[in-house]
């Protein structure tokens, strides 16, 4: 027997406590895909919370007792998923980060609710909330997010008089575009058109002439960047002075370049990349993962659920327990929670309530300067 | 009215690059009764031969109007021996066989030209340089013209009537012409048929690789599947001019241009190419060899 094991016993035998409700470390799991089609972002997932771990655990862990982290690769598949749950469950976790697809999130789902084990996913579907489960708590926003928050920004914060709405002809464009123009309306916006491009045509001069006409005083497009950045310079050639609001698919490095000296003061409405988070606390967090990993989190969904497992371990510190319940109702109660990806909290059936989602604008030299909501404190 | 004009303007820009590309088509249709379906991905080989050229000057400086036309030079060229190879490989052997072996030739060749673009220059989006041109922008009664608009209608127009004067005024253009009409009549006078054909299978590209970078410096893209898009857009503005008929290729492309610009404009956007096309077949149907098909004796 070494020194430090005697120390050690001679110690817990004068506090007069059992060895074991000491020393066991908090198991938290990370059900992802370290394999597979996804494989990039469930390693992104697993390291970031083995981070946010260390990070703690160096900082003398939770309540006295260190973090351990159990993965389990469930390679997105829903088969997989299910025997993955029974695994960590049956390896007494508190909560479980994971899983990245719903599909994989929805198989899991019931048998961590029946085992009253907290799971936290960026799984986005609606069925996931559908069940009523106490356990469940996701961290992405649900697919509707982007129309409302758009909606938002083009009505209630740049007071748009007339707002045009420009999309292609896909499922995912005329979707996000449809939900705009309800949300908007909701708000009392004034949509005063919806009008179709053909993706790829390039010619998309005569629908804008005819925009032109309306006066709008907004030009918002839920389609893809590389149609989007030839809209914008085609409005530009038009004498078209109209703002230019895009959805998501916009942001990628060629949309400025297609659109050329046009492109400075376009708005683009997504989910900020993980270095463009404007949040000090996300600034620290991108940064200490590339040092320990030597490259940035893949996607904001390794930070989405980050912010998962820092709910999970505020919440065992402000109850000082790991009782299922007890963390349960702080979560579901837990008011503006500071987040990597923003202010959010979470509603009765595990909702994310508060949007990551930005306004930014495109600069001349092709870098993204945010917009709203304005970031605070940096 | 404004709004009027700028859909002419629109409708021109793009009708006159239809009708470069077209053109192609209905030479070779002409003389060979074949639909060059590889057409299309020849002019779209030249965008890239010119984004090539102009991205590689961009290193030491900004390119300019002088890079520009030798841009045009070097994709003319590259583009015209493409074709001129297109027609010794996909189509001289089998000048004797059934007419439908040709046309998978020719789909064939249209794949393996633009899978031959995506493999050397990538799947993704390429952008021109901005800056070539000036960015002069002129107001004609409230309707914006830009410079690179007025260059290509221009430009356009004196290739289309440069063309129309060599096959109609000169020695060899009446040779193509003479071909045209009956290829064994034209070879007992003399003329030499497979030089004829060889020189539209060099024409035919040498203008499309014009249209194929106009649209390249007027959209400032270029992708590989684009060949298609405006293949078939310039082809159907052959037929729908006539297909065989060089001043029908030129009406057809600035028709279809127009069309799509005012069906955008004045009807809806979302059924755009419906309208355009349904008015295609309506023209087709009271004249079946489009609006200038009708001297079938005399094709090109």
């Amino acid at each position: 027997m070494t020194r430090p094991l005697i120390l050690a016993a001679a110690a817990l035998a004068m506090l007069g406590v059992v060895p074991a409700a000491a020393a066991p470390p908090i198991k938290i799991g990370v059900q992802v895909p370290i394999t597979g089609t996804y494989a990039n972002e469930g390693q992104g997932i697993e390291r970031a919370v083995k981070l946010l771990a260390d990070e703690q655990n160096a900082k003398g862990g939770l309540l006295g007792r260190q973090i351990q982290v159990i993965t389990c690769d469930d390679e997105g598949e829903a088969s997989q998923a299910a025997i993955c749950a029974r695994q960590l469950t049956n390896d007494y976790v508190v909560a479980v980060i994971g899983s990245y697809t719903s599909g994989a999130a929805l198989a899991a789902e019931p048998i961590y609710a029946r085992a009253d084990v907290i799971q936290t996913s960026d799984g986005t579907s609606d069925q996931l909330l559908q069940r009523g489960y106490k356990t469940w708590f996701g961290n992405a926003p649900p697919n509707s997010a982007e129309a409302e928050f758009t909606a938002h920004y083009l009505v209630d914060v740049r007071h748009f008089g007339k707002i045009a709405v420009l999309t292609d002809h896909s499922a995912f464009a005329t979707g996000l575009a449809d939900a705009v123009i309800a949300d908007a309306k909701a708000d009392k916006g004034n949509v005063v058109e919806k009008a179709f491009v053909n993706a790829g045509s390039q010619n998309f001069t005569p629908v804008l002439t005819e925009l032109k006409a309306h006066a709008p005083g907004v030009i918002y497009f839920s389609g893809y960047y590389s149609d989007g950045g030839l809209i914008r310079a085609q409005m530009d050639q038009l004498g078209i002075k109209t703002a230019f609001v895009g959805g998501d698919a916009n942001q990628n490095v060629a949309f400025a370049k297609i659109a050329g000296p046009a492109a400075a003061g376009s708005i683009i409405i997504n989910v900020p990349a993980p270095e463009d988070l404007p949040y000090p606390a996300a600034k620290q967090f991108v940064a200490a993962f590339k040092a320990k990993y030597g490259a940035p989190p893949p996607s904001v969904y390794s930070l989405t659920n980050a912010d998962g497992m820092r709910a999970v371990m505020l919440a065992i510190q402000d109850t000082k327990s790991t009782n299922p319940a007890k963390l349960e109702n702080y979560l579901h109660h837990l008011k503006d929670f500071q987040g990597l990806t923003g202010t959010f909290s979470w509603n009765d059936r595990g909702e994310r309530i508060g949007s990551p989602f930005v306004a930014f604008a495109v600069e001349a030299d092709g870098s993204y300067k945010i917009l709203y909501p304005e970031p605070k404190g940096s | 009215m404004s709004i009027f004009i700028q859909q002419i303007f629109n409708g021109l820009t793009v009708g006159g690059i239809y009708a470069l590309i077209a053109l192609g088509y209905t030479m070779v249709y002409g003389v060979m009764r074949l639909i060059n379906f590889a057409h299309g991905d020849l002019c779209i080989l030249g965008a890239f031969i010119g984004l090539t050229l102009l991205s590689s000057a961009i290193g030491s400086e900004q390119p300019g109007p002088a890079m520009l036309a030798l841009a045009f030079v070097v994709a003319i060229i590259v583009v015209a021996v493409a074709g001129l190879v297109l027609e010794l490989v996909a189509y001289r052997p089998l000048r004797k066989a059934d007419r439908l072996a040709a046309v998978v030739s020719a789909l064939g060749a249209s794949i393996l030209i633009e899978n031959g673009i995506m493999l050397i220059w990538g799947p993704n989006v390429h952008v021109f340089p901005a800056g070539l041109l000036p960015q002069t922008t002129w107001y004609v009664a409230g309707a914006a013209i830009t410079f690179v608009q007025v260059m290509i209608i221009l430009a356009s127009l004196v290739l289309m009537a440069a063309l129309y004067l060599f096959v109609h005024h000169t020695r060899f253009g009446t040779a193509i012409r003479a071909a045209a009409i009956d290829q064994d009549t034209a070879r007992l006078m003399g003329i030499n048929v497979s030089r004829v054909i060889a020189s539209v299978f060099i024409i035919g590209p040498a203008l499309g690789a014009i249209g194929g970078l106009f649209i390249g410096v007027y959209y400032r893209e270029a992708y590989f599947t684009m060949g298609w898009t405006y293949g078939l857009y310039a082809f159907i503005a052959a037929i729908l001019g006539g297909i065989g008929n060089i001043p029908g290729a030129m009406l057809g492309g600035v028709l279809l241009g127009l069309f799509n610009a005012f069906a955008a404009g004045y009807v809806s956007s979302s059924w755009q190419d419906a309208i355009t096309f349904g008015l295609l077949i309506a023209i087709l149907l009271v004249r079946p060899t489009g609006l200038l098909g009708e001297r079938v004796a005399e094709k090109v």
